[in-house]
């Protein structure tokens, strides 16, 4: 419905394409604009109708724009309708002509039937001229104030409508106070959840200029509204529904018997027909749970079976959705979806990127009790007729074996494919055996036997050939033909196209002359010839610096080639564990379908003038925007951080300042701490951390913990940033209490801890000694990465950066004494 | 929040737009999107969930319609495709079934409904019987009133009494001539039987239908002999919960008409009621194949509308295969189905012939899998029985009605 015509598709022959067409309608409407006689309505539908179409395929009606106006004045519903879209339409690009059709909304408006009324309002505030909102404002005044509520359910989101066309004016009129109003009093329960939505978008942009309205969105989640929402949740439509359950995500219930209260209210909702309520009820019991370790994994038998019909039940479409969701909870807790592997197996018809999935769940859930069961599914698919499947469940397969159940059956699967004689299985096969000797080198004796047999004529993929190269260099002694083998590829080193091969051959001929020097000693002369003659640079060098050693020295030659080796223990983890948890703490959001966090693919542009932020005390958005300046400067000198803290100062999204570790600390201190910062040590390695002369800390503090759930549920985030735990630190770290005792030592009290090895999460607070301002911690340790994310929250800015520096300070030096 | 929403035909073309906010969303990226359709080898492909350059794109495709909606913020994706579904199921239900014909034909109505289904990006209500009180379904017989009465109207004189009654999927006074209620169990079987004959997976999933033409508020309890069995179950939101947590009983106000009452899904079932055997051997770039069908677990009552359906692999040239019961039909996309109908008493039908490989393969090595379809009426296999179904607050005597059926669903067999 574009108004300029120009990106419609080349017109079909059925399609009106000229101007013709457009001119005869014009002067159909306008002789019929003023006729009263019967049968009107009749030929008035079929033009607008015409209208209408040519305006859905692309064609540019906006000329008739008058005439359509001047035929407005009718009785018929569906001729109301037709006009009302079609005004709503252009009305955009026509302001003049807009001004006409304002009467006759306006008069429509105050008609006796609720349905006009409420439809003349929607098309009102979908005009979307700035010019014309002041006849805006009196209708959906009455609107609100309706007697019906099909009226008020329109006019709410209108007042949305109205503040995005001009902000101003929606607030003088103080809606806002009116949807409140509403929202807590209306019988109808879509009134109540449009007034919701539209107050969560207008106070969610205006909290970052007003502090009223952050106020405003603050009382959102509290208690009082949290539960008269939660009370009429069976009233609302499956999609306010979802609405409300979002919002009582960010609600943090005080006590453990509020967190049982709201769960068993909630219950039912996981056996909701609609799969959005269903998971958005997950994401509220996940969240609800995520410090009480125990009853989160209850949570988590409690959604495995809705989770689960979920995928089974819906289109692939939704499948897909939900997979995506699961996929996010297995590889968080493998364990627990050990026994439901049966439901991860793939059927012939799904989609790829629903098989892809699952074989990765496959992979994650294989433990000793169900290697063979998986494995042997597997192995079915490695015959499938879908290419991309079959390699990626031998990959997987070649994973599992990684793991270590079972090895030594998996190991003859994989031989077995080697049989098979697929170029593809044959490829994918080599590059696993590689890996899996590389882990179990006692494995060599059976897989060498079928190497052996392989001709390196089969293997055309580089990974491939590298990995059997690779082998017969490692294994040279053992194979009876590997110099010949080589020498065969040194051959036809011309035609090889991959460099990675290339390199791989020089460095397996020098290991083989190593061990069998007379046999290789011609093979070898020739790959360093061809090696210092070629083209790319890599590999040129890697002869030359082999030839210049074997010169130099050959028994140093012999150590630098084939050195002791140890076997591989783990191989690396793709995605790092705070990725997954930032993900995980984007539940039910595009972040699991793309299993990235937002700020990774949202930048500030595309989250629109209506974006909420996520993070519940985040309010003060100007602030913000500073730092991630102060950031970006930051990020010249410390190189060295990692590369998607990087993504991140690049993306520029609202959630950098919340996830940047130093900036705030470091800003204002000295440079050197900056120093300290780009070996990535937090504060830790300042020889004597200063407590800023200007933050004295009181030593008997005092805060009950209900004004503490108070503060920090209302003040702004002001620091965010990771520390680091020494190793003496870690092991002095058997229970939080450790911890705490501490921190009381440098006058930061501890007010709540919980949580078991690795995972300790504790909430601190301390007060300024000369005048009661407060600075409240939440500090999440990981044991196992020895981190710690910090979340810092004050009363008074100003002093933030040096409590922060403060706080570093003294987490660092904990099990040093 | 859904900021647009287009439906496109199987040719790519913009059929309908529906911009929901302001922030208009031009339609250019239709074409981006369909490029990027093309761009894959089967369109079945894409993502349901793919990010543009500018927009987030979900897309459901239903009889060749696509259906695509364009967010710039972050959302649950499952809601976005979800609430897709649902239109997607509306309109078939108002149209009649869904094509590009129909669309264009009736694009007044899709735009009214979408006007009622979504407003400024939220979703409002998507209950087909509210939608039908507020907007007449274009049938035949309101085309006829229409001629007659010269009211051309289709939307409802009043506004529907369910917006602000306590029972928003059911209007206040519904007043039939004739009262009945039939309750439908439908299940299918899911299995996988793998290349040893082994089966790996054999499940339920069975939705409980009910059709009911009831006058004012009727309310309806519906027991069942064995609810054990039942492993997650889902319910429509007439439902009430504690009946069914505390008794198992299905305790409910229902909508007019056909709805979901329930659906479920029943685990580790070990039996199936017919088996099909694969057999594959090759030799010298030819293949022999044979397959047998037959009545495994005599499910009580006939099995109907048999049919096995099996891609050749891509090596396969030429295929000749007889079967000595039904037809066997080898199509143009190289999908082999052999429709059997109901399986004879007298013999066990088998389907055999040779396969010819293309020049260079001596073996088959990738093995089809054989799709099974069935049809049986009068049986639920899950074992799921209806005990009894009480009606209260009614005038007058019900007429009513249970049937059950179980079809094969993705039911396959690995050679």
């Amino acid at each position: 419905m574009a108004p300029p015509a120009q990106s419609q598709r080349s017109p079909s022959p059925s399609q009106p394409s000229g101007k013709g067409e457009v001119s005869d309608l014009k002067m159909q409407l306008r002789q019929l604009a003023g006729s009263r006689a019967p049968g009107t309505d009749d030929s008035k539908r079929d033009l607008f109708k015409k209208v209408i179409s040519y305006m859905t395929i692309g064609i540019d009606v906006s000329s008739v724009f008058s005439e359509m106006v001047m035929c407005s004045a009718t009785s018929d519903i569906v001729l109301k309708k037709m006009c009302y879209l079609y005004v709503g339409n252009y009305a955009k690009y026509n302001p003049d002509l807009a001004l006409l059709t304002i009467n006759f909304l306006q008069r429509d408006c105050k008609d006796e039937d609720p349905m006009i009324r409420g439809l003349a309002l929607r098309s009102l505030g979908s005009l979307r001229v700035p010019n014309l909102v002041e006849y805006l404002v009196g209708p959906l005044g009455a609107g609100l104030k309706d007697g019906n509520s099909y009226v008020r359910m329109v006019a709410a989101v209108g007042v949305l409508k109205l503040y995005h066309i001009s902000v101003s004016t929606c607030l003088d009129a103080d809606f806002p106070a009116l949807l409140k109003h509403l929202m807590l009093n209306d019988p109808d329960s879509q009134v109540v959840a449009n007034c919701l939505s539209a107050l969560q978008e207008i106070w969610g942009v205006e909290a970052s200029s007003s502090e009223e309205a952050a106020r405003e969105r603050e009382a959102l989640i509290s208690k009082p509204i949290i539960y008269y929402l939660l009370n009429r949740i069976k009233e609302f439509s499956e999609w306010a529904q979802c609405t409300v359950l979002e919002l009582v995500s960010k609600y943090a219930p005080p006590d453990s018997n509020e967190i049982f209260d709201i769960m068993n209210l909630l219950e039912d909702r996981l056996q909701h027909a609609n799969g959005a309520v269903v998971l958005a009820t997950i994401k509220l019991f996940l969240q609800l749970t995520l410090s009480m370790t125990d009853v989160h994994q209850q949570v988590y038998e409690r959604i495995k079976a809705p989770l689960l019909t979920l995928v089974s039940s819906g289109s692939p479409e939704q499948s897909y959705a939900v997979l995506s969701h699961l996929h996010l909870l297995v590889m968080r807790a493998p364990m627990l979806f050990a026994s439901d592997y049966k439901h991860l197996y793939c059927q012939y018809n799904e989609p790829f990127y629903v098989k892809k999935l699952k074989l990765e769940m496959l992979t994650a859930v294989a433990n000793e009790s169900n290697t063979y069961e998986i494995v042997t599914e597997l192995c079915e698919y490695a015959a499938n007729v879908d290419i991309p499947i079959a390699r990626e469940s031998i990959r997987a397969v070649g994973k599992i074996a990684l793991e270590q159940y079972d090895v030594n059956a998996i190991v003859d699967r994989l031989l077995q494919f080697l049989e098979m004689e697929k170029d593809y299985v044959t490829a994918e096969t080599l590059v696993l055996v590689k890996d899996l000797l590389r882990k179990y080198p006692q494995w060599s004796h059976d897989c060498i036997a079928v190497i052996g047999n392989i001709s390196s004529n089969n293997v055309q993929e580089p990974k491939a050939k590298a990995a059997l190269i690779w082998m017969l260099g490692e294994y040279a002694q053992d194979m009876q033909d590997a110099p010949y083998a080589l020498e065969g590829l040194i051959d036809d080193w011309e035609d090889e196209t991959s460099p990675e091969v290339r390199l791989h051959l020089l460095t397996a001929v020098m290991k083989c002359f190593f061990r069998r020097p007379p046999e290789t000693q011609k093979a070898l002369g020739s790959a360093l010839a061809a090696g210092l003659a070629d083209m790319h640079q890599d590999v040129h060098d890697r002869a030359l610096f082999y030839y210049r050693l074997l010169q130099h020295n050959i028994s140093v030659a012999n150590s630098v080639v084939n050195p002791p080796k140890q076997a591989v223990s783990v191989f690396a983890d793709t995605q790092s564990s705070e990725i997954k948890d930032r993900i995980f703490d984007e539940f039910n959001s595009l972040s699991v379908v793309y299993q990235k966090p937002c700020y990774m693919f949202t930048d500030k542009e595309h989250q629109g003038p209506f974006a909420f932020s996520e993070e519940l005390g985040n309010l003060a958005i100007g602030v913000d925007d500073q730092r991630v300046e102060a950031n970006d400067e930051d990020l010249l000198l410390s190189t060295t951080r990692k590369e998607d803290s990087l993504s991140q100062q690049t993306q520029g999204a609202l959630l950098v300042s919340l996830d940047h570790t130093e900036p705030a600390a470091t800003h204002a201190q000295q440079t050197n701490s900056v120093i300290d910062d780009i070996f990535g040590l937090g504060l830790s390695s300042s020889p004597t951390p200063t407590p800023s002369p200007l933050l004295k800390l009181n030593a008997k503090a005092v805060l009950d913990p209900t004004t503490f759930q108070q503060k920090w549920r209302q003040l702004p985030v002001s620091t965010l940033q990771e520390g680091f735990l020494t190793s003496q630190g870690v092991a002095a770290m058997t229970t939080p209490d450790a911890l705490v005792r501490h921190m009381q030592l440098h006058y930061i009290h501890c007010i709540a801890s919980g949580g078991q090895a690795p995972n300790f999460k504790l909430f601190f607070f301390a007060q300024k000694a000369d005048e009661p301002s407060n600075f409240l911690v939440e500090c999440i340790i990981n044991l196992s990465t020895s981190k710690a994310q910090i979340k810092i929250k004050v009363e008074d800015e100003s002093a933030s950066q040096a409590f922060a520096a403060l706080f570093q300070a003294a987490l660092s030096k904990f099990g040093m004494a | 929040m859904l900021q647009c929403i287009f439906l496109l035909s199987d040719s790519g073309e913009v059929m309908l737009e529906k911009q929901l906010t302001g922030h208009r969303v031009d339609r250019s990226i239709c074409s981006w999107f369909w490029d990027q359709s093309l761009s894959q080898p089967d369109s079945f492909k894409v993502l349901p969930v793919i990010a543009s350059p500018t927009h987030y794109l979900f897309h459901i495709v239903r009889e060749g319609i696509t259906f695509l909606a364009c967010t710039q913020v972050e959302m649950p994706p499952l809601m976005g495709i979800e609430f897709l579904c649902r239109v997607a199921d509306v309109l078939s239900d108002y149209l009649g079934g869904l094509n590009e014909d129909v669309i264009k034909d009736n694009f007044i109505i899709v735009y009214e409904l979408l006007d009622e289904m979504i407003d400024n990006g939220f979703p409002l209500t998507t209950e087909p019987n509210i939608l039908r009180d507020m907007i007449a379904p274009p049938s035949i017989v309101s085309k006829m009133l229409s001629v007659v009465t010269g009211n051309t109207s289709n939307v409802s004189d009043t506004l529907p009494g369910a917006t602000s009654s306590s029972v928003p999927w059911r209007t206040t006074q519904l007043k039939h001539s004739n009262n009945d209620v039939y309750v439908n169990l439908i299940e299918e079987m899911d299995a996988i039987i793998n290349s040893d004959g082994v089966l790996v997976k054999c499940e339920i999933f069975g939705v409980v239908e009910v059709n009911s033409h009831l006058s004012g508020i009727p309310d309806l309890t519906l027991s069942f002999a064995n609810p054990s069995i039942l492993n997650d179950v889902q319910f429509h939101p007439c439902v009430l919960f504690r009946p069914w947590e505390s008794e198992k009983i299905l305790s409910f106000v229902p909508p007019d008409g056909l709805f979901k009452l329930m659906s479920y899904r029943v685990k580790n079932l070990r039996n199936t009621p017919i088996y099909v055997k694969p057999q594959l051997s090759s030799e010298s770039g030819t293949c022999r194949l044979s397959v047998m069908v037959g009545i495994r677990n005599d499910p009580g009552k006939a099995v109907d509308s048999l049919l096995v359906q099996f891609q050749l692999p891509r090596c396969v040239s030429s295929a000749n295969l007889t079967a000595n019961h039904g037809t066997v039909d080898i199509l143009a996309d190289k999908t082999c189905s052999w429709s059997i109908g109901r399986i004879p008493k007298d013999r066990a039908p088998q389907m055999s012939g040779t396969l010819v490989l293309e020049e260079g393969f001596e073996q088959l090595h990738v093995k089809p899998t054989f799709q099974v379809g069935f049809k049986i009426m009068g049986v639920a296999l899950s074992g799921l029985k209806i005990n009894k179904l009480d009606l209260k607050n009614l005038p007058t005597p019900v007429h009513k009605g249970f049937r059950a059926q179980t079809e094969g669903g993705k039911y396959e067999v690995r050679s």
